[in-house]
């Protein structure tokens, strides 16, 4: 049981974390970041790679770090067009990860994958007990990381980035910077998949291609938009109700005739797509909605000028 | 070599433009890029197997079948999705493209798995001419997209139709004043963008096999083809599908073939850092 339900928090706490960045770099900041499962890939195989030398810290510092440079560069590249260009770039990158994996044997071992990556904190306990201190490891790193972005996202940077969302060019003609504002965002949100990424090597101990699939990409917008765009809280509601809905699909193959483990997989998937366009149709706010903070909030005695 | 290499690279882009066309003409009404070009192109390869196959029609029909589906598919996701999200802007129109492709990707796999499945079709010996291998998949697939590029062009440059659709493209206010409804005019977009990615199913299917994932291979070449063209310019894309898919199977010189759709990637990002409105488009850079 204690398995069962370490599997289930730290495959929730992945799709948090993914979800979070996601959440600044899309809901918070307005940029489309179709290639989600690409910065999640890359974060776990350096993790991957990088852990028996560097050790499990540093080798997560190093991929976030990594996936923050990668995320800089394809945005500073594609962000001052419109926003249709991230997008498709994003869906490139995602894509050539994939081929690299697959292709560049010498250093991702390929199909096969990476096995035997290190965990944290293993000589502590006996390796029966290790279950609980993963799943502690897991909620503390999606706390902090939760703090650190609700932090970024009251503050001024944060107040910043939500108007060059609603307007980029009154948020310019304020005195913005409207294009470093963005390449911030979307670093961040990078480093923050990455740190996700090494969650799930730390998890699995052993990565390969098959894991990584456009599945990761779907469920973070799932999340985000179930959550609310640019609602913290709403995102961690919105990835715990979704990986339930999901778990109770596992059920639903006992109850429905299924002939095989692929129908279910695109019934998951194709569910998710449903999900996305009802709720983009029936509930754009979310469930659990950004707050609409106005003047009055900071300034009570300002008389409802606003 | 080289030849042939250039007239395979000439077939592979003719393949592309059909598709390209089709997410150029929706991005030129709806100002949307359409993610889900390639499930539709997937569905579409679906639909001809099961007239070919399961019904028996000839491949021929079985694609008109296709297209005609197809084009109910795509008005279906407009009435159903992207009309109501008209006024919310690109980016969650761009987002639900995405849901549709999920949807329409896995109702494929759904109903008929992971495997892969080919047309009843006889195919025929390979031509040979000046030492040049013709397959007969790809004298099929010229014919058939140039016949299309063809009646496309005639559409949008010399019938009251096209005119209506390039006025909405250009300013869809003074096209109302006119008397031209950009919904009405979206709607056979659409249709036309499903007959048109429908037939590059079939083609598709006919060059490789149907198999779920057909239409998710081609995605970037296609947005690659149509950024090139310059994003919502009908002869840009078809120009910017034959330049990548010649550059898709030159690449094989120097590349490993694994690598192909890494080079729609690197032309998408070279042309991001050098030219952003491709060949023949507008400016792209926000405002």
């Amino acid at each position: 049981m204690t398995a069962y339900l370490t599997t289930l928090v730290v495959l929730v706490a992945v799709s948090a974390l993914v979800g979070l960045a996601l959440n600044l770099q899309w809901g918070v900041a307005g940029l489309v970041n179709f290639g989600v499962v690409g910065f999640v890939a890359l974060g776990a195989y350096a993790t991957a790679l990088l852990a028996p030398a560097l050790g499990w810290c540093g080798a997560m510092i190093v991929a976030a770090v990594l996936c923050a440079i990668v995320s800089t560069v394809l945005a500073f590249l594609s962000i001052r067009l419109e926003e249709n260009y991230l997008a498709i770039v994003t869906i490139g990158f995602g894509e050539v990860v994939r081929i690299l994996l697959l292709n560049e044997t010498w250093l991702t071992g390929g199909a096969v994958g990476i096995a035997d990556i290190p965990r944290p904190f293993v000589s502590l306990v006996s390796p029966a007990r290790y279950d609980v201190v993963l799943l502690c490891f897991s909620l503390a790193l999606v706390a902090i990381v939760f703090a650190l972005l609700e932090i970024l996202v009251r503050s001024p940077f944060g107040r910043a980035l939500r108007a060059v969302r609603d307007d980029a060019t009154v948020a310019a003609a304020l005195g913005k910077p409207v294009l470093l504002l963005r390449i911030k965002a979307f670093a961040i949100g990078g480093a923050v998949m990455g740190v996700a990424g090494a969650l799930h090597a730390f998890y699995l101990t052993y990565i390969d291609p098959s894991q990584f699939t456009s599945i990761i990409t779907a469920y973070a917008f799932m999340a985000v938009i179930a959550g609310g765009r640019g609602s913290n809280i709403g995102l961690l509601f919105g990835a715990g109700s979704i990986m339930a809905l999901l778990e109770a699909t596992r059920f639903l193959k006992d109850a429905v005739e299924m002939t095989d483990g692929t129908q279910l997989a695109a019934l998951r998937l194709g569910l998710i797509g449903v999900g996305i366009v009802l709720l983009l149709i029936l509930r754009p706010q979310g469930l659990l909605p950004e707050p609409q903070r106005r003047v009055r909030d900071f300034f009570p005695d300002d008389g409802g000028s606003a | 070599m080289l030849a042939q290499l250039i007239l395979n690279g000439f077939v592979t882009g003719l393949l592309l433009a059909l598709p390209a066309l089709a997410l150029t003409l929706t991005f030129g009404i709806l100002k949307f890029p359409n993610f889900a070009i390639g499930s539709m192109l997937t569905l579409g390869s679906y639909a001809a197997w099961i007239g070919n196959s399961l019904l028996g029609m000839p491949l021929a029909v079985a694609a008109i079948f296709a297209a005609l589906a197809m084009a109910a598919v795509a008005m279906l996701s407009d009435v159903l999705v992207f009309s109501r999200l008209r006024d919310r802007g690109s980016i969650t129109l761009l987002v639900a493209s995405m849901g549709i492709s999920l949807i329409l990707e896995n109702i494929c796999r759904f109903g008929f798995g992971n495997s892969t499945r080919n047309f009843v079709f006889d195919v025929a010996r390979p031509t040979r001419w000046h030492g040049l291998r013709i397959n007969q998949e790809q004298l099929i697939t010229a014919v058939v997209v140039i016949v299309c590029v063809i009646l496309i062009q005639l559409l949008l440059y010399a019938s009251p139709l096209g005119r209506a659709m390039r006025a909405v493209a250009d300013n869809p206010s003074l096209a109302a004043v006119r008397g031209v409804e950009r919904q009405t005019i979206a709607r056979i977009t659409w249709c036309l963008a499903g007959c048109l990615t429908a037939l590059s199913g079939v083609l598709a299917g006919l060059d490789r096999a149907v198999d779920p994932l057909l239409g998710w291979n081609y995605q970037i070449p296609i947005f690659a083809a149509a950024i090139l063209g310059g994003l919502g310019s009908p002869t840009g894309a078809i120009v910017g599908a034959i330049v990548i898919g010649l550059a898709e199977e030159l690449s094989s010189l120097i590349l490993p073939t694994n690598y192909r759709q890494v080079v729609s990637f690197a032309v998408i990002l070279g042309l991001l850092l050098v030219r952003t409105q491709g060949l023949f488009g507008g400016k792209a850079v926000r405002k």
